[in-house]
């Protein structure tokens, strides 16, 4: 059980950049992925901005091509993990598919293509619905076909805690590796561009006309995104004897539930503050160890007060030392994907001893005082980064990330 | 495996009973809860029947208060934590709240409510939804309703690996405690009857009696069998670690004694059928168990009455158990409840429990005519006495994945 696990592999695509390199150099630049959403009519709406993946050809990532019909969400992830295997070099010819598994979160699976469903019933009737798209929407398809693309039979799985669902499925998979069930893992989150998503939040009046702004005093909320975040994860015994290219160490995680109300979180952030402890427990270290904090910092006014009550509840005067960052900020909330990807900007910023910044902040909010990085990166060591996710529902996580050292 | 885990609770609400005695006693009487649907209008379809529960409310184990925007799937399975904490003789401060985990198999759980928001959307113009019916659409909201009724803070996660939903909520909650992450979880399926799932899966030709002459009737293992009827269910149990249940010297229904999970990336079809990876995972979940293969009193199929799966079980079966397959009577409950999706699996674990209970294995009914291709002892019709040490569970989806489950006696 004391098996530790490491991160080797990183695949990311994301409306400010698709590939690890390119993705890193955006986010560390202050890059916005925001845009006018385009893919339906937004003009019943008050907002119209989201954050969309550019340049995406699936064709581009698959050896399948487009045979095989499947869900942007699965396209998101199997590129994503396509990506983090080429990063981790392992080569797919010496993974033993046997002991390979794939362990994935999402908000809402494959809501494209439900909602073309819906679309063709509502506009042709319900006869004119192909039975095929019935077998594609079920957001177990992700999982499937990733496992199926590369060919992988070990435990294949998927965890929709909507939010905080990456942070969710990449504990799990470490879980599997310490346990003995898998060797290695793909794990992350993924999310298409959910219209359903957008007529809901803008419904509660919390979609930012604009920009992103998360704990800005004048912040109004958050954007919609999409994207994938896929991270190669082993035991650091079978990195080491291939002599891998480790990010970091994973060191532990914590979850917990608010068990208080389905969409609004716990004033207290009772919650959150648990799964922060619960985190710094399992992974057997003390506050002050931290430095970095990926933020939930979504951009709306109750998360972000809520969040940086919390972190001062568990970190004390240790709080004011910490460098935070939302990089919702910059590419919107990309739901099921938002803590897989973040679990990525972490393990980059302990590997190249850079912190991404939080950007569009303007005016200080007394309610939020701490050092959220403020519009420009910083360079900085980062030994250890946590990585919040909250959730619909009050599901929190936290993820802990440490440099490996040996 | 170095933590034992053990059942201290079960909960079941079905089409055959909407308690556990109920439920055992229609399941060993061979009772079919499959009739002619009353939830939503299915007349104009070719297969009219499910695996409805006609006698549940939900006020009467959740209260009146707040449950007019939660959705049937939500109220089903929130209603059987209540029960399955109360079977344990648990509460949120038995370990204290943070320590009580609810992880539920859903994956179909909030489509229905996801469509009728977007379709409400697309009728009335998206200005007017109605935002009370959003937190409705996250595919975690069953497992978080369920948190809130049973003040559970300490986790709350959903499984969504389709049919294999239920069984692997029972494999994550065990990991967890296995890993000390918790000290005791509510872990199951549920499948609430909608309209939208019933229509996909109908449109998809996968239902019993969707093709025109088709009887409609679910006979797993029969030849007479054309697909599946669909059924609801909630199924959950609350499982702890062996040394904290003999602490607080409570009921032990049975122990966890083994799991694995693997996937097939090949597409199964009646002309392609491979057992390598459902004969690894039972033989992963054995050796997890410690156990051998004659120790298995009992398996309970996941077969659901579609023409390849109950071959490709049947012969996953034979692959794994070889010349012991005969002597194992493998029975499919969903025979009676109709393929409960989410739910099944933990059904098939509820059923598993009350069978090392009470010594009595639960009959496949509807079973007349032989397939030569499912040639296994499936306990035809009748129920049967029998000692019963060893359970082992499967969950085969058709989506690959593949799970299976060992239940074992305690002593």
């Amino acid at each position: 059980m004391d098996k530790r696990i490491v991160i080797t592999g990183l695949g990311v695509i994301s409306p400010i950049g698709n590939q690890k390199n390119l993705f890193w150099e955006a986010l560390i630049s202050g890059t916005s992925g925001v845009s006018e959403v385009t893919s339906f009519d937004t003009s019943p709406f008050k907002v119209h901005r989201g954050c969309t993946v550019k340049d995406f050809n699936y064709d581009d990532y698959t050896k399948n091509g487009s045979s095989r019909q499947i869900g942007k969400g699965s396209q998101f992830a199997v590129a994503a993990a396509k990506l983090a295997i080429e990063d981790s070099n392992i080569g797919l010819n010496n993974i033993d598919p046997e002991r390979a598994g794939v362990s994935i979160g999402t908000t809402a699976g494959e809501i494209q293509i439900l909602e073309k469903v819906n679309h063709i019933r509502h506009e042709n009737g319900e006869d004119s619905v192909d039975p095929d798209l019935f077998l594609m929407h079920p957001c177990v398809n992700m999982p499937s076909n990733i496992s199926i693309e590369f060919g992988f039979k070990g435990p294949s799985t998927i965890i929709p805690t909507a939010c905080a669902a990456g942070n969710y499925a990449i504990g799990y998979a470490c879980d599997l590796i310490k346990l003995g069930r898998a060797d290695i893992m793909l794990a992350g989150g993924s999310d298409p561009f959910s219209k359903v998503a957008f007529v809901g939040f803008s419904r509660l009046n919390a979609i930012a006309p604009d920009i992103c702004q998360p704990f800005d005093k004048n912040r109004k909320g958050l954007l919609v995104g999409e994207g994938a975040g896929m991270l190669v994860l082993e035991s650091l015994k079978g990195a080491l004897a291939r002599n891998a290219n480790i990010y970091a160490e994973i060191l532990g995680y914590g979850l917990s539930c608010d068990g208080y109300h389905i969409t609004i979180p716990h004033p207290e952030g009772n919650g959150v503050t648990s799964a922060m402890k619960k985190a710094l427990i399992n992974a057997k270290i003390r506050p002050e160890d931290v430095q970095y904090i990926s933020a939930h910092g979504t951009g709306t006014v109750a998360n972000d007060k809520a969040e940086t009550i919390s972190i001062k509840k568990v970190f004390g005067e240790h709080a004011k030392n910490l460098a935070i960052s939302s990089i919702k900020s910059m590419l919107g909330h990309t739901m099921g994907a938002a803590s897989a990807i973040e679990a990525i900007a972490c393990a980059l910023a302990i590997k190249e001893g850079v912190v991404p910044p939080t950007i569009n902040y303007e005016t200080k909010d007394p309610e939020c005082d701490l050092d959220f990085v403020p519009n420009v990166k910083r360079e900085m060591q980062v030994d250890i980064a946590m990585n919040n996710a909250y959730a619909f529902g009050g599901n929190n996580s936290s993820l802990i990330l440490k440099k490996f050292t040996g | 495996m170095n933590n034992r885990l053990v059942i201290t609770g079960i909960s079941v609400l079905s089409s055959i009973g909407v308690n556990k005695d109920e439920f055992w006693t229609n399941l060993t009487n061979g009772a079919s809860g499959i009739k002619d649907i009353t939830l939503f209008d299915a007349s104009k379809y070719n297969s009219k029947k499910a695996g409805e529960i006609t006698d549940f409310d939900a006020k009467e184990y959740l209260g009146k208060r707040g449950i007019r925007h939660i959705d049937r799937t939500s109220l089903l399975v929130s209603s059987a934590a209540k029960l399955a904490m109360e079977d344990a003789n648990i509460t949120h401060e038995t370990y204290g709240a943070d320590e009580l985990g609810i992880v539920i198999g859903s994956t179909y759980g909030s489509i229905d409510s996801i469509s009728s928001f977007d379709l409400e959307g697309l009728k009335e113009g998206p200005t007017f939804v109605n935002p009370m019916e959003f937190p409705n659409t996250v595919l975690n909201a069953p497992a978080s309703r369920v948190s809130i009724f049973c003040n559970a803070t300490g986790l709350n996660s959903t499984i969504s690996t389709g049919t294999a939903s239920g069984l692997d909520a029972i494999i994550y909650a065990s990991d967890f405690l296995r890993l000390g992450r918790g000290k005791a979880v509510v872990a199951g399926g549920v499948h609430g009857l909608t309209p939208d799932v019933f229509w996909g899966a109908y449109r998809s030709g996968i239902l019993s009696g969707s093709r025109n002459g088709d009887i409609e009737i679910s006979a797993p293992f029969d030849k007479r069998r054309n697909g599946f009827v669909i059924g609801e269910a909630a199924a959950l149990l609350v499982i702890e670690r062996l040394e904290d249940a003999l602490e607080r010297n409570t009921k032990i229904y049975a122990e966890i004694k083994g799991y694995g999970c693997t996937f097939n990336p090949d597409k199964v079809s009646r002309d392609h059928i491979d057992t390598t990876q459902g004969a690894r995972c039972i033989s992963i979940a054995m050796k997890d168990a410690g156990i051998n293969a004659e120790d298995i009193s009992y398996i309970s199929a996941c077969a659901n009455s579609s023409i390849t799966g109950d071959i490709m079980e049947a012969r996953i079966i034979k692959d794994y158990f070889g010349d012991n397959a005969d002597k194992i009577p493998v029975s499919a409950i969903k025979s009676m409840t109709g393929e409960c999706l989410d739910a099944s699996g933990s059904l098939q674990c509820v059923a598993g429990v009350l069978a090392i209970n009470n010594g009595i294995i639960p009959p496949t009914i509807n079973y007349q005519e032989k397939d030569e291709e499912c040639n296994l002892d499936c306990v035809p019709n009748n129920s049967r006495e029998s000692k019963v040490n060893n359970v082992l569970i499967n969950s085969f989806s058709d989506t690959g994945n593949i799970s299976a489950v060992i239940i074992s006696k305690y002593s």
